[in-house]
């Protein structure tokens, strides 16, 4: 190129301006001084500027008609090597076609990816959240040695949280809100030609407090306590103990006295066979309730969403013959008075607000405790010490009053 | 003209074009391939998705109209047949020829004294009657994710279905097709059992009464669960609206809801006769809403306690007023 052209080049071409001159274009007067010389009269911005000569530029030196790269001397606006020889002639319309094309089928697979993500799939979400159901493991056996006249009808099945429902289905819930951990499952068969068979749920549930809060939310009313591990009852056909982390359920077939007997031989092995580092003991929450009217058997650890409000969890609860109606009185340790009179007002504003209840004028003792009128119902919330506690579905408002005074007692031992 | 310190412009051959175009082209190939490879078209499921289809299924038998019979008893089949009676026969709604299939509840592996699941003895019943009806064909079929084969066994349902001339049909993953329901907010690209259905010409869906932790109670319109795939747990979050799309779903010629024993307690499960009680009824109908509806009596509860039939009941999919159909009610004495 010769010395004409490229000053024809540099007449017109703002960019190579900026490249031969760059220690003083780099300073924001060069640049603007740049885009001027490119813009057309008028041009205020100085972004619309700088597009502007830029447009201009690659026009010029890129793409132009007046001059080409050959007499615009190509070295003279030299750009990153890789950039010079699409600099080096316009690209042909069959160039075009195929860049066009290639960025049409770009914009269609994104749209086609924004459609599908927008779109709610809840198979994809919970491929993600867990295994398919076929992931349950077969196991070789609940138990190395199985006691005598008991023999596996298959091999043993394991459900983690995210399975749990394909063996349980709507009852998971209950499971999954105590602490769920695994589930190991196996039918046996009793010898002898009964067919009678059973089958052994072992729920591993953590920790011991979880393992009692599912066996006691199912006791069947009228249960006998079995006598086996740490808590333990037979209801016809079915035997349910908690040992340490586990709740076991042994479900029979029928509810003959074959059927039953082998249960309890069963249940007596697994025990033996399986260590566990606590052992699930409520003595000291048992103690909160006052054993007059106390319903055998109905005290239990809720897990989550106790009396239907969702904040209230692990509360144990119990159950009270009063005439011939049933009460509920609820306990739980809060782990210092500050929390426990908390959730004690929470109490209270779930059953005046969101149940619409109206309190009743506050009861002499225990002090700061609150009686709620649910029309036809009444609940009573207090808290003392770390303790929040309280009465459920009273029929009367002297039934709520009478309960709420007996339970403070037994928990703050008379000293209020 | 070259800059200075640079030597001659490289110019790219028509050769070297080829080639890079060549490259340039087997890394696009090799990507694309890749991707085709890695894509799953068999999500969760196993289901065919190459087509999402209406999956709507009205087997009802609009000239018999909306009817209801309620029979009360301990024999079951007593109960079925004098209920159907009652109902108009059950040629009035199976006719020579037809193929019928029976949507049982057999979800869980475990004995039929334990009521979570629908009785051997009613689905023997019901097949015979359909073969005395003369039904080309009866099959017995439901979908319960766990070892679906120990479920009809040891419920006693494959054995009552084979006994009686039916055969059971036991889904597998190719037996779904994905689906999407007009109006449905849930069941949308989802696999429905389909397989099953190829040449159907009549639908009787045969549940217990029960009560569910999560969903207030488990009977007739509930056990068309059974007919969807996939990780259909996931449903468990909206329930009640889950329950309704599946009145949506489908239109049975009849249901049969056996509360001969109600599971009170502990319910979809159970475990225990304890969870048992006697409520000694056995409910017929066109209507899945109002079998739902009289069968949540036997649970002591109202269908207004049941948020799903009260939708199901403003969407018109059935009455939650039972009794406005007139039930034709057959007293045990009666058989």
């Amino acid at each position: 190129m010769g010395d004409a052209e490229s000053a024809a080049c540099k007449a017109h071409c703002p960019l190579q301006e900026l490249v031969l001159r760059r220690p003083k274009v780099l300073s924001l007067r060069g640049i603007t001084n740049a885009m001027r010389r490119g813009g057309p009269p008028g041009w205020a911005p100085v972004a619309g500027q700088f597009m502007h000569s830029f447009w201009q530029t690659m026009r010029r030196c890129g793409h132009g008609q007046s001059i080409s790269s050959q007499s615009v001397g190509w070295p003279s606006c030299r750009l990153p090597t890789g950039m010079q020889r699409s600099k080096a002639r316009s690209p042909g319309p069959g160039e075009r076609a195929i860049a066009a094309c290639a960025l049409a089928v770009l914009a269609a697979v994104l749209a086609g990816v924004c459609i599908q993500q927008a779109r709610f799939d809840p198979a994809v979400v919970m491929s993600a959240a867990g295994p398919p159901a076929a992931a349950a493991t077969t196991m070789p056996g609940l138990l190395e040695r199985w006691p005598a006249g008991l023999l596996p009808m298959s091999g043993a099945e394991a459900f983690s949280p995210g399975t749990l429902s394909d063996k349980i289905d709507g009852k998971a819930d209950l499971y999954l809100s105590a602490g769920f951990v695994s589930l190991n499952d196996q039918r046996v068969a009793l010898t002898g030609g009964s067919g009678s068979w059973m089958e052994v749920l072992v729920f591993d549930m953590g920790v011991p407090a979880n393992a009692f809060s599912v066996y006691s939310s199912q006791r069947r009313p009228n249960a006998a306590d079995a006598g086996i591990a740490d808590y333990s009852y037979e209801a016809d056909n079915e035997l349910c103990l908690v040992h340490g982390r586990y709740y076991v359920e042994l479900v029979c077939s029928d509810s003959s006295d074959a059927a039953r007997r082998a249960a309890e031989t069963l249940a007596r092995a697994f025990v033996g066979a399986t260590k566990v580092a606590d052992h699930a003991n409520i003595g000291a929450e048992q103690a909160l309730f006052p054993p007059e009217g106390l319903i055998a058997g109905s005290i239990a650890l809720v897990p989550s969403d106790v009396f239907g409000f969702d904040r209230l969890k692990n509360v144990f609860v119990a159950r009270y013959r009063d005439g011939g109606n049933e009460v509920t009185l609820f306990a739980a340790n809060r782990g210092g008075p500050d929390g426990a009179a908390r959730e004690a007002a929470e109490i209270r504003s779930f059953f005046v607000v969101d149940c619409g209840g109206r309190e009743t004028p506050a009861p002499p003792a225990p002090p700061g405790a609150s009686i709620i009128d649910l029309g036809g119902s009444f609940e009573a919330v207090f808290s003392a010490g770390p303790y929040v506690a309280g009465v459920h579905q009273a029929p009367d408002l002297g039934s709520a009053q009478r309960w709420l005074a007996v339970l403070s007692r037994r928990i703050t031992g008379g000293r209020q | 003209m070259n800059p200075p310190g640079t030597g001659p412009e490289p110019v790219a051959t028509r050769r070297e074009f080829f080639l890079r175009g060549l490259r340039a082209g087997a890394a696009v190939a090799a990507t694309g391939g890749l991707a085709a490879w890695l894509w799953n078209r068999h999500p969760p499921g196993d289901f065919g998705r190459a087509q999402a289809s209406d999956p709507r299924k009205d087997f009802s038998v609009r000239s018999a109209g909306p009817r209801i019979a309620i029979a009360t008893g301990r024999d079951r089949a007593a109960m079925l047949r004098r209920a159907l009676a009652a109902v108009g026969g059950i040629e009035r709604f199976i006719a020579r020829g037809d193929r019928v299939m029976l949507k049982v509840n057999a979800a869980f592996a475990t004995p039929a004294i334990l009521g979570a699941t629908t009785h051997p003895d009613l689905v023997a019943e019901l097949a015979r009657l359909c073969r005395a009806a003369g039904a080309e064909s009866v099959i017995v079929t439901d979908n319960p994710i766990n070892a679906p084969e120990s479920c009809f066994e040891l419920t006693g349902i494959g054995a009552a279905a084979r006994a009686a001339g039916a055969d059971v049909f036991v889904p597998r993953p190719g037996s779904f097709r994905a689906g999407t329901l007009p109006g449905g907010r849930l069941i949308r690209d989802w696999p429905v059992l389909e397989e099953p259905f190829a040449g159907i010409t009549k639908l009787i869906g045969v549940a217990p009464v029960k009560g569910h932790q999560r969903a207030g109670a488990s009977m007739t319109i509930k056990n068309w669960y059974g007919l969807l795939g996939g990780r259909r747990n996931q449903f468990h979050q909206d329930i009640d609206g889950i329950i309704v799309e599946l009145a949506m779903l489908v239109r049975p010629t009849l249901v049969v809801l056996d509360g001969t024993d109600s599971m009170m307690t502990n319910g979809p499960t159970g475990g225990s006769l304890a969870d048992l009680k006697a409520t000694n009824t056995l409910i017929v109908t066109t209507d899945p809403v109002a079998a739902d509806a009289c069968g949540a009596t036997l649970l002591g509860k109202s269908f207004r306690d049941l948020p799903y039939l009260v939708r199901a009941g403003e969407l018109g999919l059935g009455t939650t007023d039972f009794e406005s159909l007139h039930p034709a009610r057959v007293p045990a004495q009666a058989s």
